[in-house]
């Protein structure tokens, strides 16, 4: 599997100056004046997979199946294996991947690097849960087998790439009923509050997947529930249809503002709200990854790209603060298509830098932010950060350094276990600041 | 189909890859020959991995004689070969260097030609079954470039010779597919930065050589449109062709 862009990341619109070179099984060598960045298919959003005046190292073509224990359901792959081929190589064989994130067209080296979660993180945690075992290739060390007891394995598992590059990983995959999913659909909200969604929430923790989508441009917050669990299906969805959808250009920008962000959303709400079924079984590929029916949807916002605002909040703070953020940035006429709301479980994350806490959080895309977005963008990282809570550097393109930190009070340890070799226009982006204001 | 053996020459190139993974999926046996003996062993983990019955590996210089004709001749007798290996000769290199020159013509047509025909040799004395083998060729054969000559002739002979070797054993049961690609995203083309509309993954041509295999067809272009852009080339009048620039 092939990137679409070996420069652009997912939210497109960067300028950056990148060299690229090809992971071959060679030796990662150091060379003063050049940086490198692993890359997989760079489906993050913004910078943690650019690297302006660097060098990218990709891995998408490091992509073998190397063993896999059909007893046990463990699988010795490549790093730059996609959960696209994994899950069609093993579902068959009666096994799936425990966490997927939005799309399958990610690495596993890349799914480890920001430490992806899925819609059962409430039940499974993150995706470095699943992983048993990594080799881990340095310019100072060389190549190094990590057990997750390893210091250097935690720091990896959200690591955004930095510690070294993921050359194998050794997975735990989780044996599945077959290849349907059941879903049953409710709609919440009404009232300008986000508790019908937290209730409905509460009331789902024995289905296996939760998420709700939610129209953040009505001040009453109404929005769609959907739950869903495994189930067997006709052998006809053990492959996934192939996307039959290519964007073929980009959106004009009168096509992205608020207006018509707004009608897009009332009008998904009716299709929803108008739906007869509430409970349906479905092809698995349809329930995980709605949009990878669609190649390339990010042309859908226009050639300046967008951003995507994911934030978490911890839950005695989430019934009040998740209103209050999204009503700020409605207010601010920030435009956001299709957000999404989903309640992280408890269990503690395995990375050090890890996204996750046990709370609320929300996704949002935003098009092209202009100056008055960022602003109230910034506003609402401080929201955050007040009541304990953080923002996703798999999708950032933007939050200050300052923030970044008061998020991520233990970057320093990260930072210290980096590669030499290897950084990332993000990282400079959210760690020089700080050591100036520390001068 | 059960107990095919699919013989794979150059298993370790990209669209080689890509269509090992489709045969292991149908559970075919597989014999695959690179080499580079590590990577080789990867594509091979793979292919078992995803279902292959069984997966034998043979190392080797491709391009020496007495390793193609002993390999074939201590092989099972298949039932498909892939011919799927070639090397972008580099044309400023091979202006001044006539022994970079005759290797490049060696690995890209003498070569070929050799597995080609010692292929359908060993299926054709099988003559129950016969079989199929399809041979990577490109549509820089079509027509001599300025900038890649030598590389657009060797692929040129490598045509003549498939089309001719499918005239040869279309009396004995042994079917030749010749393989016409355009631009190919690969770790050969790497080097190349700006990649347009006309470039394809190698998984895509894998699975335009596997259907032309399973149909038998005699010559396809890769992806299709290849053959209407290939056509208007053609039909350039040289002089009109020698002073272009591509």
């Amino acid at each position: 599997m092939n990137p679409l862009s070996l420069d652009q990341p997912w939210g497109r619109g960067y300028i950056a100056n990148q060299t690229h070179r090809f992971v071959d099984g060679g030796p990662l060598v150091a060379e003063a004046s050049n940086l490198y960045l692993p890359r997989g298919l760079g489906r993050s959003y913004g910078d943690v997979c650019v690297n302006d005046g660097g060098t990218l190292l990709h891995t998408f073509r490091r992509d073998r199946l190397l063993a896999f224990d059909d007893v046990h359901g463990v699988l010795t792959c490549e790093a730059g294996a996609s959960l696209a081929n994994i899950a069609e190589a093993m579902l068959p064989r009666g096994w799936f991947l425990p966490v997927v994130p939005g799309t399958r067209y990610v690495t596993v080296g890349g799914a480890i690097a920001n430490d992806v979660h899925g819609k059962n993180h409430h039940r499974w945690g993150t995706f470095g849960k699943s992983v048993l075992g990594m080799k881990l290739r340095r310019s100072d060390w060389g190549s190094i087998d990590l057990k997750p007891s390893d210091t250097l394995f935690r720091n990896t598992v959200a690591g955004l790439g930095l510690t070294g590059l993921i050359e194998e990983v050794t997975l735990q995959l989780d044996c599945v009923r077959g290849p349907g999913i059941e879903q049953d659909t409710k709609l919440f909200g009404g009232d300008g509050t986000i508790d019908s969604y937290l209730a409905l929430d509460a009331a789902s923790k024995d289905w296996e997947y939760t998420v709700g989508w939610i129209d953040t441009l009505d001040p009453n917050l109404r929005g769609v529930f959907f739950r869903g669990r495994h189930c067997d299906g006709p052998d006809e969805w053990l492959a996934p249809q192939p996307a039959r959808l290519t964007m073929p250009m980009d959106a004009p920008r009168w096509l992205l503002g608020a207006w018509s962000a707004k009608t897009f959303n009332a009008l998904y709400y009716r299709a929803q709200a108008l739906r007869t079924a509430t409970r349906e079984t479905i092809p698995l590929w349809q329930f995980f990854f709605p949009l990878d029916a669609v190649n390339a949807w990010n042309r859908a916002y226009g050639k300046r790209g967008f951003v995507q605002y994911q934030f978490v909040v911890p839950t005695a703070a989430a019934r009040e603060t998740v209103p209050k953020i999204l009503t700020h940035l409605r207010e601010a006429h920030v435009a956001s298509y299709l957000a999404v709301i989903k309640t992280f479980g408890d269990m503690p994350s395995p990375g050090l830098m890890s996204f996750p806490i046990s709370g609320t959080t929300v996704a949002l895309d935003i098009p092209a932010p202009d100056e008055k977005d960022r602003r109230a963008l910034d506003r609402a990282d401080a929201m955050v950060a007040d009541v304990g809570g953080r923002v996703y550097p798999a999708k950032d393109a933007r939050m200050s350094a300052a923030m970044f930190q008061r998020f991520f009070p233990q970057w320093r340890e990260l930072e210290a276990a980096r590669d030499p070799a290897i950084s990332s226009s993000f990282w400079r982006r959210v760690t020089a600041s700080q050591d100036l204001q520390d001068e | 189909m059960n107990k095919t053996n699919v013989v794979v020459v150059g298993a370790t190139s990209a669209v080689a890859q890509a269509a090992i993974r489709i045969w292991a999926q149908r559970g075919m046996e597989l014999t695959l020959i690179a080499r580079n003996a590590g990577e080789l062993e990867r594509v091979a983990a793979d292919a078992r991995v995803r279902g292959a019955l069984t997966v034998a590996t043979v190392v080797g210089d491709l391009t020496n004689t007495t390793f193609i004709t002993e390999t074939v001749r201590a092989m099972n007798v298949p039932r498909v070969a892939l011919v799927a290996y070639g090397s972008l000769t580099d044309s400023a290199r091979a202006d001044s260097d006539a022994a970079y020159l005759v290797s490049e013509l060696t690995a890209n047509f003498t070569s070929a030609a050799v597995w080609a025909q010692s292929l359908a040799e060993r299926m054709a004395a099988d003559s129950a079954n016969g079989g199929t083998i399809a041979v990577i060729s490109s549509v820089a054969g079509d027509r001599g470039r300025g900038s890649n000559h030598g590389y657009g002739a060797a692929k040129a002979g490598l045509t003549a010779f498939c089309s001719g070797l499918r005239s040869r054993m279309a009396a004995r049961r042994v079917h030749v597919v010749t393989v016409k690609p355009g631009f190919i995203d690969s770790p050969m083309t790497a080097h190349i930065a700006k990649k347009g509309a006309l470039w394809a993954t190698p998984d895509a041509i894998a699975k335009g050589i596997v259907n032309a295999i399973d149909k038998k067809r005699d010559v396809v272009y890769l992806p299709g449109f290849w053959r209407l852009v290939m056509l208007i080339i053609t039909h350039v009048p040289e002089s009109i062709f020698k002073r272009m620039k591509f």
